[in-house]
């Protein structure tokens, strides 16, 4: 098992933000973490990153406990992850932005520039290395956020809605990317709200309602399982099918 | 490369064309500024913590020198690996904690402990308290680097200025210094990616400490004098980050583009205004503080590489 996490809890003063969820996630999967606004999913999936600490919980990767780590130690143990508005370095250039990751793993200039010239080409940035980051829209931010994380060399791959607001053309191209991702044998978790990009990569579903981890399975299981349709549309959808 | 080297021999050139001892004297204060603000750059520039308590590393390197002299009658050249020594520790002691805070609030807790240190300073009998300390006199031998003539000064100066720009250079290019721009730019991106950030954070203070501390003893070594103000005054800090805001912060020849016109600038006005004109110096620095801050955040530096491609152009056609 590449990660799990353990009944973890996170609470903000009352507010029950996770509660006890549980996830085990095997080496090459792609998972899928879905749920309404709300749900906590976003916590959950920070206390996965080690940006935030769980009130309660363990969570293990790769056999050791990284609970408590901080973001650093996570990177430097093979977890990487995108944020949900790029942060992308703004006033440096796209290949120094890779640059900051792949240092990561290769501490010396010229090996750092190699590598991460490597990714830019498996990210299609190549052309736009010497473009400040600021200057490429919105997909292109994104990209560039995959391929910063991608140069660090993780084992693991957390996308917090990084296909997020792209036109159905660049989700296309967005989609094969994460695929080519995957073949290269990271493995992924990502969260979503489009759940078009949810059935065609993920192999497995986690379903959040309301800091509980309501159902999990297969894609097109998921969909079908009353608890999620309920969480999603409400309880009266029933009724209001038959009137319909 | 080619403006390096035409940058070199006109500091090279400077004390011969302008040999009498007033713009030599403004040269040998333009090497200091630039000295100092180069230093501040690397952490306050580069790594985008904007200290304003530089003074304090300025100050202890100021008066370690006359310290020794005054105490031990040891050569003032003594004082200044104790002062960088005293200045690491410094750095490391304020870093620390201060280093948790971000933004305007890490700005002014250095402010608060450069200030707390003055006060002490100025009370304290073994430092001369409000009184200050004075170097040698006479130089009784060349060891106390005590030159009649301004000549030697300028050269040492230009030499330090040298070895911290080379430094400053080599750490651009090094991973802590990509680590330190990525941490300006984005400190929880940065953390993400693997950047040990406060570690990082620490070794720049203390690279720019050391180096503003040198600063502070070429400066007590040259006046031959120090008082809490000239070495701890909140004065001595804000200088540093002027000049390094006007010619570009976080940029290699920023402080210096920046010394090369403040100082001059600053000269003038004294020299106009003569002793009534003390108080010009706040209304200067203000008034370059509300022009950077309003019309170019980025210095001299951004303005000209917006503007030197249009000029290219437009010579080309």
């Amino acid at each position: 098992m590449l990660l799990s996490a353990q009944n973890v809890s996170k609470e903000f003063g009352n507010l029950r933000a996770v509660a006890g969820a549980d996830l085990a996630i095997e080496e090459g999967e792609i998972i899928g973490l879905i749920g309404p606004n709300g749900a906590g999913k976003s916590t959950f999936f920070n206390c996965l990153a080690g940006e935030t600490l769980p009130t309660t919980g363990k969570i293990v990767f790769d056999g050791v406990d990284v609970t408590t780590a901080s973001p650093e130690t996570h990177a430097r143990l093979g977890i990487g992850r995108t944020f949900q508005v790029p942060a992308t370095f703004e006033d440096l250039t796209v290949l120094d932005n890779v640059m900051v990751g792949a240092f990561l793993r290769h501490p010396h200039r010229t090996h750092a520039r190699a590598h991460a010239l490597k990714v830019l080409d498996l990210v299609g940035l190549k052309d736009r290395q010497d473009l400040r980051a600021r200057s490429l829209g919105t997909p292109g931010r994104k990209r560039l956020e995959i391929a910063r994380v991608l140069a660090t060399g993780p084992r693991l791959m957390l996308l917090d809605e990084a296909l997020a607001g792209l036109t159905p053309a660049e989700l296309q191209q967005a989609i094969a990317l994460v695929r080519k991702i995957h073949e290269t044998g990271v493995t992924l978790v990502i969260v979503e709200h489009i759940m078009e990009v949810i059935m065609t990569l993920a192999r497995r579903i986690i379903v959040f309602n309301q800091g509980h981890v309501i159902a999990q399975g297969e894609p097109q299981q998921v969909v079908k399982d009353e608890a999620v349709i309920e969480a999603y549309l409400g309880r009266g959808h029933r009724n209001w099918r038959k009137k319909d | 490369m080619k403006g390096t080297i035409a940058l070199c021999l006109a500091f090279l050139a400077y004390p011969f064309v302008f040999s009498n001892a007033f713009y030599l004297d403004i040269g040998v204060a333009l090497l200091l500024a630039a000295i100092s603000a180069s230093a501040w750059n690397i952490v306050g520039g580069y790594a985008g913590q904007v200290s304003v308590g530089h003074c304090m590393f300025f100050g202890v390197g100021a008066y370690l020198p006359l310290l020794v002299y005054q105490h031990w009658q040891l050569p003032p050249i003594v004082g200044v690996p104790v002062g960088i020594a005293i200045s690491l520790v410094l750095a490391v002691l304020v870093g620390l904690p201060t280093f948790r805070l971000s933004g305007h609030y890490f700005s002014m807790a250095t402010i608060a402990v450069a200030e707390l240190i003055r006060l002490v300073v100025s009370t304290w009998d073994f430092a001369g308290a409000a009184i200050g300390l004075q170097g040698p006199a006479v130089g009784r031998g060349w060891y106390d680097l005590t030159f009649r003539g301004e000549l030697p000064y300028y050269f040492i100066f230009l030499g330090v200025l040298v070895i911290v720009l080379a430094v400053t250079w080599q750490v651009q290019r090094t991973r802590f210094g990509y680590y330190l721009r990525a941490i300006k730019a984005g400190e929880r991106a940065a953390r993400s990616l693997g950047v040990p950030v406060r570690r990082t954070k620490l070794y720049a203070l203390m690279l720019s400490a050391a180096f503003t501390s040198v600063a502070g003893s070429l400066y007590a070594i040259k006046t031959g004098f120090i008082d809490p103000d000239s070495g701890f005054g909140i004065l001595v800090s804000v200088q540093m980050v002027i000049i390094a805001a006007l010619g570009g912060a976080g940029t290699l020849y920023g402080p210096l583009v920046g010394a090369l016109i403040l100082i001059p600038l600053q000269t003038a006005t004294n020299t106009w205004f003569g002793g009534g004109g003390t108080g010009l110096t706040y209304i200067l620095y203000g008034g370059i503080i509300v022009i950077i801050a309003r019309f170019e955040p980025g210095g001299l530096h951004e303005m000209w590489q917006r503007i030197a491609p249009k000029l290219w152009k437009r010579h080309a056609a």
